[in-house]
């Protein structure tokens, strides 16, 4: 009891100190970051692959659509097959948005990703099966979501006028360090919600969680489509 | 998985206060501190309004600097909505300057004056006070010190100024 007391401490202690750089970096690019990305010029390989690894690390929208898309996977299997769908699906979008200068709006973009938590914590609740009697695929929506995902990370880059010199290899960087930010951003989660799903409050709190997903999902919402309506 | 689906009580229940806690959190706190929106008022009273002025701010102080070939300054300030703001430079006694300034439009209050080094007694001397949205001149600084302008915006949206100058001096900036 005494050593379960002291390990939910060490994990709460871990969220805080996570949480922390979340609050302080938020989700857009720094100035710092903005101040290289704009006057970089050539291939940047390891500068890419850290800006990219930041932006995941620290974008809780991604962060809250993984918590949710694992929250009911306990097999490595199945959590390794639905992130790599959902790494697939970001890929594909992040890498055509940025190199075929496809246009989105960032704000409605960014909506879209909230609506992907909210969906996903409807989902996890089984909202879909009380309502329409039937589970929607849940492989299909990481994927289709994952490309929403993936035009987000877009538009936070092409913000910037990135030099076309070296483009290719930046983006193929910034794209490693998207995986890699997620995989250690992953690796928390995981660890916490394994360490969470032994314990009897994990069913207890696992409705209350996804209604907290939901409702976080609608925050994100409200905030990027009044941001598309007011600029 | 061992994901179940709840009852209908439970998901109407979790979809309501999901939508309640955002709708409260989102108009209470996300609207003041993000887009300064704040129809409850609790958001000034818990000085988020703050940060979303702060960010006007930042924005002014990112207020580029330009030189064109004649050898001229060209500054570009941002004076945020119901605020003034302070522009000087560094000059020496007799030293001259050449300046012009325009707004993108909106009058603005100003005052154009110069504080001497040193002084703590907060002493300054005014060479041109006025409501205008652009303005042409020259001065020659009576003592050394730093010299410049304070634009007062009284519109509730921001205005943008370009300010053009020449001559002897060391810019401070922002103040």
């Amino acid at each position: 009891m005494q050593n379960n007391l002291l390990r939910f401490a060490v994990l709460i202690l871990v969220l805080l100190l996570a949480s922390l750089s979340v609050e302080a970096l938020a989700h857009g690019v720094d100035d710092k970051t903005r101040m290289f990305l704009e006057q970089n010029t050539g291939m940047q390989f390891i500068p890419f692959i850290y800006i990219g690894a930041k932006h995941m690390f620290t974008g809780y929208d991604h962060i809250l659509f993984l918590v949710g898309v694992i929250f009911f996977l306990y097999r490595s299997r199945d959590v390794l097959l639905y992130v790599s769908m959902f790494t697939v699906g970001h890929s594909i979008t992040l890498l055509w948005g940025v190199l075929g200068d496809i246009q989105v709006n960032a704000y409605l973009i960014d909506a879209i990703i909230g609506f992907s938590v909210i969906y996903k914590g409807f989902d996890n609740l089984g909202g879909f099966k009380r309502v329409f009697g039937k589970q929607p695929s849940t492989k299909l929506a990481v994927l289709i979501f994952g490309l929403f995902h993936g035009f987000g990370l877009a538009t936070k880059l092409q913000e910037f006028d990135l030099p076309a010199d070296g483009l290719v290899a930046n983006m193929i960087a910034f794209n490693i360090g998207v995986e890699l930010g997620q995989f250690m951003a992953l690796a928390f989660i995981l660890i916490a919600i394994n360490f969470w799903r032994k314990l009897p409050s994990f069913q207890r709190f696992s409705t209350a969680t996804n209604t907290m997903l939901m409702s976080a999902g609608l925050m994100l919402m409200g905030l990027q489509l009044s941001g598309y309506y007011l600029y | 998985m061992t994901q179940h689906v709840v009852s209908t009580k439970t998901l109407v229940k979790s979809t309501i206060a999901a939508s309640a806690i955002a709708v409260i959190v989102f108009i209470c706190f996300i609207l003041p501190a993000e887009y300064n929106i704040d129809p409850t008022h609790i958001g000034h009273k818990l000085g988020l309004t703050a940060l979303a002025d702060y960010d006007d701010d930042i924005a002014t102080k990112a207020g580029s600097i330009a030189a064109t070939e004649q050898g001229q300054q060209v500054i570009e300030v941002i004076v945020p909505a119901e605020k003034g703001i302070e522009y000087k430079f560094q000059m020496n006694q007799y030293e001259k300057m050449t300046y012009e300034w325009v707004t993108d439009g909106a009058a603005l209050y100003f005052d154009l004056h110069g504080e001497p080094e040193g002084d703590t007694t907060g002493y300054f001397e005014s060479y041109a006070i006025a409501t205008l949205s652009e303005m042409k001149g020259s001065f020659t600084s009576p003592f050394e010190g730093s010299h410049g302008w304070y634009w007062k915006n009284n519109s509730n949206k921001p205005v943008a100024i370009q300010l053009i100058v020449e001559g002897q001096y060391t810019v401070i900036g922002l103040k």
